[in-house]
């Protein structure tokens, strides 16, 4: 028999070439506009009307001024952009909200997937039915407790409501079930008692769980927009979104600024992704509940 | 004796388990079932953030305002008209994820770097002579896609898919800033390139001005008046489309589809060679049923992300202009809410997004069930 004309050597090795073709075109074309935001950036105010890439004369200026440098040349003043307060902040209500989050939702999901108690289900439901309800309607009662708590503009105020999370919740839950009865049982046997067993047994088992819940905690809180452009009034309390929105209100006209700017606030992003990309992607795997 | 046992057991395992979990708990009804409640009750009231206004109870009278609100029914048509994007973005991530599961297309790690050698030599030599020449932006372009190429063959897969990605984790205010700048229809890079490809091939046609036009692919639809219908073209709705594509593709589907594919039993794919399927007919009869549960879960998340969806692009981008064809359902709650202070009426609304939303992905549940029952 002969073999098929799609299993020939060179039929292979053509797919072979076509894929690593049509893929790298693909990857170019998904860069295009990050190529075209630095070259936006290095551009001068009169060549971003071009529709050329390639700047006539890199000229570090724009970067120069919205690292605060140099003033505007058309203004002569410093432009509004704190990039390091605002990282700061940034880091600073996600570090909290990921620690105090993943630290209360274990605790609930071992309350929820190891200790048998009358009612449990019922309450669990109830945390499940929220997770199906739009984060819109719950963002006007919870400003309007946001304000008689006189919490609004304050740091508390972004890092508190998002320490309880239903999702998370239920994500560790789901872990945790995972981890077969058996070493709780061996553990009680031996006379641990809940709070043993808990830290022993339950948390060094439950950590990928617990480590994907952090990234994606830490990273919807680093992004987030609507919480915080409710919340926050001051200046000096802006996080990276906030900030560099109204960076683009001010000088939305100066092209060639705000995409200084932005590549400016998208290198924190980038070095990130670096860190976290191998926790990243089996995370997503897990709680998409494929095994990678 | 046993059951005073477990009566007490029980007893005690009850205080241990709220023990931990009440943190959680109250954190749960205070920021959570707490405000469910509330934005309930607010929509049956004219509640505003102004103080001058006594706070009464309306009973219906928000929602019955609602249904007969023109805006309401033109912001819905947008939000579903956006969400009609997701399936071609599903389908884009499914066969990238199809291309790039295999760690390595090549085997032997002498060809690999024998080719990415003559790639790299190619490719300094190529963009070189093109920058001498004068042709600067051919050069770059081609010089990512070189350099992209040799990643992918040093590499394997994993670059392209780390490359791919970086557009979906970079999602946010920067990007969506950068994309408003783009679709900029004097200097931005979407006219640009369009311009340049139109008068290669000798085609003399106005460019679509994106984000300041009203018009959609659906321009030939007889939609009511209020509907700021602009006729059939590229407008504003179609601009947001291809970014949410870009920024979609590449991202957390891929990576839900690479695992999935990656699971799949190989004798399957072998049963198939033996018979002589083409890889198109091993794609479509092996893979995609293969991660149909895969799919299914893709698709509830979607539904349920689409419908709250288009808040960022509605406020970085457009502010829910031109003549409001961008607005979605979430940007009207928002300013609803936030900026005309309405917060009962905002209520309202956000009680009919998840009535939709809770109805949606029943149906989805039901028949995405059906078929994958149909499918194994």
């Amino acid at each position: 028999m002969s073999t098929p004309w799609s299993q020939t050597p060179a039929w292979r090795s053509a797919m072979v070439f076509l894929k690593f073709f049509g893929v790298s075109v693909l990857c170019g074309i998904m860069f295009l506009p990050f190529i075209w935001m630095i070259c936006t950036a290095f551009k001068s105010s009169g060549e971003v009307e071009g529709a050329h890439f390639w700047p006539e004369l890199f000229s570090p200026d724009n970067i120069r001024i919205v690292l605060r440098q140099i003033p505007d040349p058309f203004t002569k003043v410093f432009v509004n952009l704190h990039l390091a307060k605002w990282i700061f902040n940034s880091i600073l209500v996600a570090a909290w909200v990921t620690t105090l989050q993943v630290f209360t939702s274990c605790m609930a999901a071992y309350a929820f997937s190891r200790i048998q108690w009358r009612g449990r289900d019922k309450i669990f439901l109830l945390y499940l039915a929220t997770m199906m309800i739009p984060g819109m309607v719950l963002t006007i009662p919870q400003y309007q407790i946001m304000v008689s708590l006189n919490l609004v503009n304050t740091y508390s105020g972004l890092i508190i409501p998002a320490a309880f999370s239903a999702f998370g919740t239920f994500m560790l839950r789901q872990f945790m079930l995972g981890i077969p009865q058996s070493y709780d049982e061996a553990a009680e046997i031996d006379g641990a008692g809940h709070c043993q067993i808990f830290l022993d047994v339950i948390l060094p088992l439950a950590k990928p769980g617990m480590i994907t819940l952090a990234i994606f905690t830490f990273l919807g809180n680093y992004r987030n927009l609507i919480w915080p452009l409710i919340m926050i009034k001051d200046a000096h309390l802006r996080t990276v979104p906030i900030g560099l929105l109204s960076f683009q209100g001010q000088y939305g006209a100066q092209v060639e600024l705000l995409m200084s700017a932005t590549l400016i606030c998208l290198i924190p992003l980038i070095l990130m992704f670096i860190i976290m990309q191998k926790q990243l992607v089996r995370g997503i795997s897990l709680s998409g509940g494929v095994k990678g | 004796m046993p059951r005073l046992y477990s009566g007490v057991r029980e007893r005690k395992h009850f205080w241990a388990a709220m023990g931990f979990l009440a943190l959680n708990l109250t954190g749960f009804l205070i920021f959570t079932f707490g405000p469910v409640l509330l934005s309930l009750y607010m929509s049956f009231t004219n509640w505003t953030l102004r103080r001058s206004v006594d706070l009464q109870w309306v009973g219906l009278r928000n929602y019955q305002e609602l249904l007969s609100d023109s805006n309401f029914w033109f912001y819905l048509y947008n939000t579903l008209y956006f969400m009609l994007g997701i399936p071609f973005a599903v389908v884009g991530s499914l066969v990238l994820a199809n291309l790039l599961v295999d760690n390595m297309l090549l085997k032997r790690k002498k060809l690999r770097l024998r080719i990415a050698n003559v790639l790299i030599i190619v490719g300094l030599l190529t963009c070189g002579f093109l920058l001498v020449g004068g042709q600067k932006d051919l050069a770059l372009i081609l010089g990512v896609i070189y350099i992209g190429a040799a990643a992918g063959i040093i590499w394997g897969s994993v670059s392209y898919r780390t490359m791919l990605y970086v557009p979906s984790f970079a999602s946010g205010v920067a990007t969506i800033i950068l994309w408003q700048q783009i679709f900029n229809p004097y200097y931005g890079m979407a006219n640009n390139i369009l311009g340049e490809l139109l008068a290669w091939v000798n085609l003399d046609v106005d460019l679509p001005t994106w984000l300041n036009s009203t018009k959609s692919l659906l321009g030939f639809l007889p939609l009511p008046a209020t509907f700021s219908n602009g006729g059939v073209g590229l407008g504003a709705r179609e601009a947001i489309m291809i970014m949410g594509f870009w920024m979609g593709i590449g991202g957390n589907n891929m990576i839900l589809y690479i695992a999935s594919i990656a699971s799949i039993p190989e004798d399957l794919y072998e049963a198939a060679d033996i018979d002589g399927a083409g890889s198109v007919g091993k794609f479509w009869h092996i893979t995609v049923p293969s991660v149909a549960p895969t799919t299914f879960f893709i698709a509830i998340m979607a539904t349920i992300g689409g419908l709250q969806g288009g808040f960022q692009f509605a406020k970085i981008m457009t502010e829910g202009g031109p003549a409001g064809t961008t607005t979605t359902l979430a940007y009207y709650i928002y300013t609803k809410g936030f900026v005309e202070q309405e917060l009962g009426y905002a209520a309202a609304i956000s009680w009919i997004l998840f009535i939709i939303v809770f109805a949606l992905t029943l149906v989805n549940w039901k028949y995405g069930n059906r078929k994958m029952e149909a499918a194994s």
